[in-house]
């Protein structure tokens, strides 16, 4: 199994200035009462039109993570910056033009889809009344919620309230979209449209912040990710700087395993392992077309041979411990 | 052209991401005058969400219409069984006066309610609201929405005020249809002994509205306090009627007839002060004072709570 | 940084401490404000010429005002509690607790007293020889005939909270006398007006009373407050005295008084009445003859011939007889005779209850004590009282 050395992943902030992140954080820290971590000294820098993944298994600290980003809970320590303002002094200011889906949807059971997005907007001093009815119909079309608009919302499947939950983070113009796991309680079939749906805020110039606990649901959306691990920011950097750092190893299906040994160490290849019935290496600089040629001119009955680049998940799973792992 | 400066609903449009970027960073707003709209119109259209929030919902219906019955229910009582006329029993001479003049109900049913229902419809929806909100979980939107937490309080105290007069206004143009149907009207003999035309008497009715809903708008404050020290809304409704029954107790134990003028229940009832002769505006004018310092205090209590907590429902 | 916050927390929390702190400043204010604006505000008297200027001032006609007076006891009865839950226009009501009434005076005869209940209201109104009793409890009006304001006293001593400054204040007056060290200071404050303080306190250390403090009126020297203290306590174990007054006349209203419509009417004769309480009336004649005094001023006490039946059986007609301390023996106060005569056998009842056994040379008895006085019921019949320790009292008793 391949792993991630932490010193190959690029840990520390990228290098952009603070102007072209629209999340800075520095050092920021929350121990609850009680004594309890649950973000240690954390440094994020989400460029502006990221879509940022923000991963970890349950418990790392996302959540907390995000409600210090909002204003909900005051750190313990540190600072932080929303589109290029100094917080929490200007959380006013800035939060109208963000969106948030925090831990998950909550609103008022006995109200309508529409009326509680209506309830919303009006706590937003920025809004304009005006535009209201028009915003929310476009918010509820977004998520697909139109036909179930005026329908309570007690009677909303999960899905439909994780979908209402995000056209609350949609009622106005955004320049920032955090979303805390978004696609919790939705099926494969919301997944998509979730990803569909973050591609296109993303496209109009929105940075998304999305966490998940699930690498696979947000991967091939975004262009940028973090990890956490137990409050801890284990790795952070473009998705494909992550990838880079990656070993690619070539795979050879064959009986003659220690002659197919023999011809990878040859080839000056690393990491040369052989057994039952298969014999494997880093691939390195080596084209695997060589590889193959040398191979079969080495004599060796070639079954099968595959080049193994490793899912984000493997190292996801390598940065964060066992997957399934609960922090905390 | 998505652009964020203006209000107008964001539109996708085509063009990359990379095109768009440092428009929405130059588009962002952040320059204050960008606002379309005026920091008290929006105030104004929170406490609007506020107040149909709290008159659409079904409980809180519920328990005006009960406001609303129990001075019928006194009326139909006073009227089928006649006035507790032998004054022996040392019932309040109040309920007498209703069957020869059915104004009085007004007053008979406020300082019956005043004591306890008046108050437990008050702590409902005053507890009820930052608590009830952190509970469901609503409040963190509301926050990021963002409302403020100072603005967003304000708000919900000015909605509890509100409710505090209508349940007030419930109660005594309930207690005066019942009164003037079931019983002769005319003009008010005040406690002093004079007497008083009608119409006057309806203005001293408004007066007792005013007056005892500000008694329950202190009360509000208290509430209000207690609902920023939890999430769970019972907490801090139940909480608030104990304060309120213990407060009373308090009130009627002779050893502690000093501490009558501090506690808040003792002012509910100075309303009588409108029928005497000239009116006990000192008296009432000293509710009035209590009552605006337990709204300072518990309101700022409340404020330095609920500015200085996380929300982590 | 989180210093910061814990700072901005701690300057959060200041905001309720300074909203509780001008609370309470506002409470305890009308005492600083006093203190700060009385001093220079009245020019020095002496006792002497105080006394002569406010006797002066009793004597002559009473400038028109209206105010509210509040009637403070708290004398420590023991096992009182039972019984003070009571109306608040009881005569033994008067006994604990904080009463309100409200005066107005326009001179010529015109007076008109309140005293507000809950919802009720008990009024006393006289206009010249018109004086009617209105109250709005029983929503009954009686007309006292036989009264004229213009001839003194009289209807004021017919509301159960009879005194009011001027009546206590011309008693404590009386008192003052050559037992008693007499003290002027010039910077009290009484109903937001400036007011010269008459500090009386007895010489004899056997007094239970340690002082009594009159305030007047430095402009018009009418009396303001009257406050007697314990020497047991810190607080006034009686008080009465305007928490608000001002001296312009009242509105005429106040003096005029039509029974409402629907109201009880009823008619009474003052001074002459009704045969039970006449009979009652002339066996109180009886027993002033039978009471002897011994000791003089401050430390005199009662003897009456008098056995625990005889109290409980004179109680019960409705009459304060056993309340010596100078003052709320409620007469007349229409209502709530019956009640008036059960509480106070309730008191009686409490108070023999508290009583602790005492014997000396004298033969044997109980003794009960109260902040301001002390009584001694002897086995022998006899009752002794008066504002003295219960040594002095003993002391008495044995002098026959
Ligand atoms: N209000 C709280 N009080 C104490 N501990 C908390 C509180 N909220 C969260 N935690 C703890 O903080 C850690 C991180 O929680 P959270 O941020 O919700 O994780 P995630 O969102 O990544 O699943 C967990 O161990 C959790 O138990
Ligand atoms: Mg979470």
């Amino acid at each position: 199994m391949l792993t991630v050395q932490e010193a190959t992943v690029p840990s520390t902030p990228p290098t952009s200035s603070a102007e072209d992140c629209s999340i800075v954080t520095r050092g920021l820290t929350k121990r609850f009462r009680g004594g309890q971590v649950a973000v240690d000294g954390l440094d994020l820098a989400v460029p502006r039109g990221a879509v940022f993944g923000f991963l970890g298994p349950n418990g790392s600290g996302k959540t907390t993570t995000i409600r210090m980003l909002l204003g909900l809970a005051a750190p313990s320590s540190g600072s932080w910056e929303l589109l290029g303002v100094s917080m929490p002094r200007g959380l006013p200011a800035v939060l109208s033009r963000v969106g948030a889906l925090v831990e998950g949807p909550s609103f008022y059971p006995y109200l309508s889809g529409e009326a509680n997005l209506r309830r919303y907007d009006a706590a937003d001093p920025a809004a304009d009344p005006r535009t209201a009815t028009a915003r929310i119909g476009l918010a509820l079309d977004r998520v697909g919620l139109t036909a179930a608009a005026r329908k309570r919302y007690r009677a909303y499947s999960l899905g439909m309230r994780q979908r209402l939950a995000i056209a609350a983070a949609l009622l106005g113009p955004r320049e920032l979209l955090v979303l805390d796991e978004p696609t919790n309680g939705l099926d494969p079939q919301g997944t998509r449209e979730v990803r569909a749906l973050v591609k296109e805020i993303a496209d109009e110039g929105t940075t998304v912040f999305v966490s998940s606990h699930l690498l696979a649901e947000i991967e091939q959306m975004c262009s940028h990710v973090a990890v956490m691990r137990a409050g801890r920011l284990v790795a952070q950097g473009p998705i494909a700087e992550l990838r880079a750092g990656e070993t690619v190893r070539i795979r050879v299906e064959t009986p003659d395993t220690a002659e197919a040994a023999a011809v990878l160490a040859a080839l000056g290849l690393r990491g040369v392992r052989s057994g039952d019935g298969e014999a494997g290496a880093e691939l390195g600089e080596e084209a695997p077309e060589r590889v193959c040629a040398a191979l079969v001119a080495g004599g060796v009955a070639v079954r099968g041979l595959a080049v193994q680049r490793p899912s984000l998940e493997d190292v996801f799973v390598g940065l964060t411990g066992e997957g399934f792992d609960v922090d905390g | 052209m998505s652009t964020v400066s203006g209000r107008e609903v964001a539109v996708s449009g085509a063009g990359s991401a990379a095109e768009r970027r440092p428009e929405a960073a130059r588009g962002g707003g952040s320059a204050p005058g960008a606002r379309a709209v005026s920091a008290p119109a929006a105030l104004l259209r929170l406490l609007g969400s506020e107040i149909g929030l709290t008159f659409r919902r079904p409980r809180n219906i519920a328990m005006l219409a009960v406001l609303a019955v129990v001075p019928v229910l006194i009326g139909v009582a006073l009227r089928a069984f006649g006035g507790p006329d032998d004054n022996d029993g040392g019932g309040p001479a109040i309920f007498t006066q209703v069957t020869g003049n059915g104004l009085f109900l007004t007053f008979a049913a406020l300082s019956v309610l005043v004591q306890l229902m008046l108050p437990v419809a008050v702590a409902v929806v005053a507890g009820d609201s930052v608590a009830g909100e952190a509970g469901i979980g609503t409040l963190r939107y509301l926050l990021v929405a963002p409302a403020g937490r100072t603005r967003l309080l304000a708000v919900k105290y000015a909605n509890a005020a509100v409710f505090c007069l209508a349940a007030v206004t419930v109660v005594a143009l309930s207690a005066l249809l019942a009164g003037l149907l079931l019983f002769p009207a005319g003009p008010i003999t005040l406690l002093s002994g004079g007497t008083i035309p009608l119409f006057d008497g309806l203005l001293r009715i408004g007066l007792v509205v005013l007056y005892v809903a500000a008694g329950m708008a202190a009360l509000a404050a208290v509430a209000l306090a207690l609902s920023t020290l939890t999430e769970v809304a019972v907490g801090a409704i139940a909480s608030t009627v104990v304060l309120v029954i213990v407060t009373q107790v308090l009130g009627v134990i002779p050893q502690l007839s000093g501490l009558q003028p501090y506690l808040l229940t003792h002012w509910w009832s100075g309303f009588d002060g409108v029928l005497r002769d000239p009116i006990a505006t000192g008296d009432m004018g000293q509710g009035l004072l209590v009552f605006a310092a337990y709204a300072v205090v518990f309101g700022s209590i409340a404020w330095a709570r609920f500015t200085g907590k996380d929300v982590t429902s | 940084m989180s210093e910061r916050t814990r700072r901005g927390r701690a300057m959060r929390w200041g905001v309720p401490v300074a909203a509780i702190a001008v609370v309470a400043g506002a409470l305890g204010a009308g005492p600083v404000i006093a203190a700060v604006q009385g001093e220079p505000a009245l020019p020095e008297r002496t006792a002497e010429q105080l006394l002569a200027d406010a006797t002066k001032a009793t004597r002559a006609d009473v400038k028109p005002m209206s105010g509210t007076v509040i009637q403070t006891a708290s004398l420590g009865l023991p096992g009182l509690p039972e019984v003070a839950g009571m109306g608040g226009t009881s005569p033994a009501a008067l006994l604990a607790g904080s009463h309100e009434l409200k005066v107005w005076y326009g001179g010529e005869g015109r007076v008109r007293l309140a005293l507000p209940g809950r919802m009720s209201e008990t009024d006393l109104i006289a206009n010249g020889n018109q004086v009617w009793l209105w109250e709005s409890d029983a929503n009954k009006a009686t007309r006292i005939k036989g009264a004229d304001a213009r001839q003194g006293a009289g209807p004021e001593k017919a509301l159960p909270t009879a005194a009011t400054p001027q009546l206590t204040a011309a008693e404590v007056l009386r008192r003052a006398q050559a037992d008693t060290v007499v003290e002027v200071t010039n910077t009290e404050r009484v109903a937001d007006r400036p007011a010269y303080q008459l500090v009386l306190k007895p010489k004899d250390g056997a007094s239970l009373i340690r002082e009594v403090k009159l305030a007047l009126d430095g402009e018009t020297f009418v009396p303001l407050r009257v406050q007697v203290y314990a020497r047991s306590a810190a607080e006034p174990a009686f008080e009465i005295g305007f928490t608000s007054v001002t001296f312009t006349p009242p509105a005429a209203e106040n003096f005029t008084f039509t029974p409402p419509a629907g109201a009880k009417v009823e008619e009474r004769t003052f001074g002459a009445r009704d045969q039970e309480s006449g009979a009652e009336h002339d066996r109180a004649e009886g027993l002033r003859e039978t009471i002897k005094t011994v000791g003089e001023g401050w430390t005199s006490v009662a003897v009456l011939p008098f056995s625990e039946k005889d109290l409980k059986a004179g109680l019960s007609q409705g009459r304060g007889g056993g309340q010596s301390d100078g003052q709320g023996s409620g007469q007349g106060g229409g209502q709530g005779d019956g009640r008036g005569g059960q509480d106070a056998n309730a008191i009686v009842d409490a108070l023999l209850k508290s009583a602790k056994p005492v014997s000396g040379a004298w033969g044997n008895g109980r003794v009960v004590q109260t902040k301001l006085v002390s009584a001694l019921l002897t086995d022998d019949g006899r009752l002794l009282v008066g504002a003295v320790t219960p040594e002095k009292l003993a002391e008495a008793a044995g002098r026959r």
